[in-house]
Parts: structure tokens; sequence; C-alpha cells
């Protein structure tokens, strides 16, 4: 069975409206696969720069799987957050990326989006924040029914990302 | 050195904590220490150490150490790759040495500059190493360390680990040996 490592941080944000950000972050991938060793999902802390305007989290991820066929490859989802100084939380960003399937180094940057409401919901939004979310994370990761929303763009989410694979050329893959 | 069936590989580590970039403090000290996974061992080298005390230039605002780092590692599986965690300590008003910020990195496969800062303090310097505990403390960012390693791994690939792909450009400072 084929192996591959996933090995490497989550850097931190850039572009939100505000700091004082985290992120929950999870890997999926299809049916083939299996996880041997590390965590799947996390979240970060939350961080608020003192200077500058990235966040940074620098949060490890240290993932081994095997696998027995290529479909599903697995993707990193995540969802940026933003904590203010009363310690409630407010939705900034989902975002997704495929992990690279090339072996090496790669510095990655996940473009987020935010869904909108009616008209009425922004307003009220501007004045209490708060916002619409996804009932399912699915949808941040799928294509399926992704038609129905209304989105807004928000920041980027920098990573950092090793992939060590083994074994694959013995099944005649190559990349 | 012939090895036709190896069962470990080697990460060899070179390179130094080079310097830090904090706006709103002086005469820092450093104390850095590897964290790895069970399948890791090192084999030589020295797995942590105190730096010097350092200052700010009459005119420059970088604060240097060129510390170096030399260790080598043995494993059998990628997983729980080693990480260097980093600690930045300085004084106080009264004198006493207080954290300044934490950092964490994977050794990478090409030099890389990394950024940190931190506050609060753990009681164990190496949960910064870790992914899970992370989502009740809450931190603030305030400056970076500058670290560069050269990374030398051998018997990677005989053990069928791919860490590089064939049409990536090679840079400069990573090599891979080749060992008959």
């Amino acid at each position: 069975m084929a192996e591959l490592h996933i090995i490497g941080q989550i850097i931190g944000a850039t572009g939100f409206p505000q700091n004082s950000l985290f992120c929950k972050w999870g890997v999926h991938t299809g049916g083939a696969w299996r996880l041997l060793s590390g965590l799947k999902e996390g979240q970060t802390q939350v961080d608020m720069p003192q200077t500058g305007d990235m966040a940074y989290w620098s949060h490890p991820i240290d993932l081994h799987y095997t696998t027995k066929g290529l479909q599903g490859w697995p993707k990193l989802h995540l969802q940026v957050w933003h904590q203010d100084s009363f310690g409630r939380c407010q939705l900034y960003g989902y975002g997704y990326i495929h992990v690279p399937s090339s072996p090496g180094q790669h510095r990655l940057q996940c473009v987020t989006w935010r869904p909108l409401g009616s008209w009425q919901d922004q307003l009220a939004e501007m004045f209490v924040g708060g916002g619409p979310q996804l009932r399912s994370p699915d949808l941040i990761y799928s294509g399926a029914d992704r038609y129905r929303l209304h989105t807004v763009g928000m920041g980027t989410v920098e990573l950092e990302l090793c992939v060590i694979l083994r074994h694959f050329d013995r099944y005649g893959v190559e990349s | 050195m012939t090895s036709n069936n190896p069962a470990v590989f080697l990460l060899m580590v070179n390179g130094q904590i080079e310097a830090a970039d904090f706006p709103e403090y002086d005469d820092l000290y450093c104390k850095y220490c590897f964290v790895y996974g069970h399948d890791w061992a090192p084999t030589s080298g020295l797995e942590e150490g105190i730096s010097q005390i350092t200052s700010k230039g009459r005119g420059s605002q970088s604060l240097v150490w060129n510390f170096p780092l030399d260790i080598t590692f043995k494993s059998t599986n990628p997983f729980g790759w080693p990480q260097i965690v980093v600690s930045v300590y300085g004084p106080d008003t009264f004198g006493n040495d207080v954290v300044r910020g934490y950092g964490a990195v994977h050794i990478p496969f090409t030099p890389g500059n990394w950024l940190m800062g931190r506050r609060p303090e753990f009681t164990d310097p190496k949960v910064v190493a870790q992914g899970e505990g992370r989502e009740v403390t809450r931190v603030r960012s305030q400056g970076f360390v500058t670290l560069q390693f050269n990374i030398v791994t051998k018997d990677m690939k005989k053990l069928g680990y791919e860490t590089t792909s064939e049409h990536s450009a090679a840079t400069g400072l990573t090599r891979t040996s080749q060992q008959p």
C-alpha cells in the first residue's frame, strides 16, 4: 500500500477586517485512505498581533496516511473565526485547498469566503455582528449545491506543507 | 559506507539561529530544543542550548545571535518529523528574566525563515510544538526570529520515500546524499 506524509504548519492569516483570529481546520479524504498517525482536525490559538497586519498561528500539522487508490486525495479545509474582547466568536471565512500531489515543500495560499445573507441580515450584521454560517461544513470542500450560495471574499490563509510519498512508484503512479 | 538494505534513514541538520526582530524589546537571549516523535532519535549533536545575550547596536535594530545548530537524527518513519522550539527571554523593568515569545517550526527540506512570537508562558515549552490543546489560548505575536538550515538526508530514497519531485528546480542549499 502506498503512504503519504503531510508535514507542515498553518502559518497565519492576512487580509481580514480585524485581527484576533483563530482557525478550525480539518483534513478530508476519500474512502480508500486510512489515517495511521496524527490528528486530522484541530483548532489554533487566537492570535492578536502587536505589530503588522498578519495573524500568526504556526500550528503544526503531521499526518501519516496509507491508501489503496488515488480517488479522494486529501483536502484541507479551514474556518477562520474572529474572537472579540468579550469572547464572542464570529465567522470570518471558509476555505479549502487540496494537499499538493507532488512531493516536496510547498508554500500555499488558501482564499476564503463568507456567506452573505439578505440585505436585512447584512444591515443587522453591521450593528450587532454575527452573520449566516453553513449548516454543514461539507460544503466548504464540495461543489454540489454551491449554486445556492451568495458569498463575499475574505482574507487569505498561508500554509507551508511538505509532502512525502512512499511506494507510489510501485503502483505505477508518477508524480 | 555501504548500506544496501537500510533500516533507518538519517537527517543531518546544520544551521544557526541567526537573529531576532523584536521592536519593543532589547537584551534578549534564546533557548532552543528539539521535539520529535517516538520513531526518531538523535544520534549526534546537541538537543538543546542557550544562546548569549544580545543587544541592539546604536544604529541598527537587529538583535544578532549567530547561534550554531548541529544535530543528526535517525528514524524509520517521517511521522513525528523533528521540530525546533525556540524560546526568547529578556529582562523586565526590574531586571528579572521574562519570556518574550515562543515558536516552533518543523526542520524543513529547504532553508527557511520563520516567524514567531508568543505570550503567555506555558510551563512546558514543548507544548508549543503540539497541535492539541491550543484552542484555549490567546496570544499576541510580537516579533520574529530568523533561522537558517542546511539539510542533508541519507537513505530516504532507499526506503522508498519520495521527498522531491523530479520536475521541481533544485534549491541551492539542499542536497540529498547518494551513497553507493
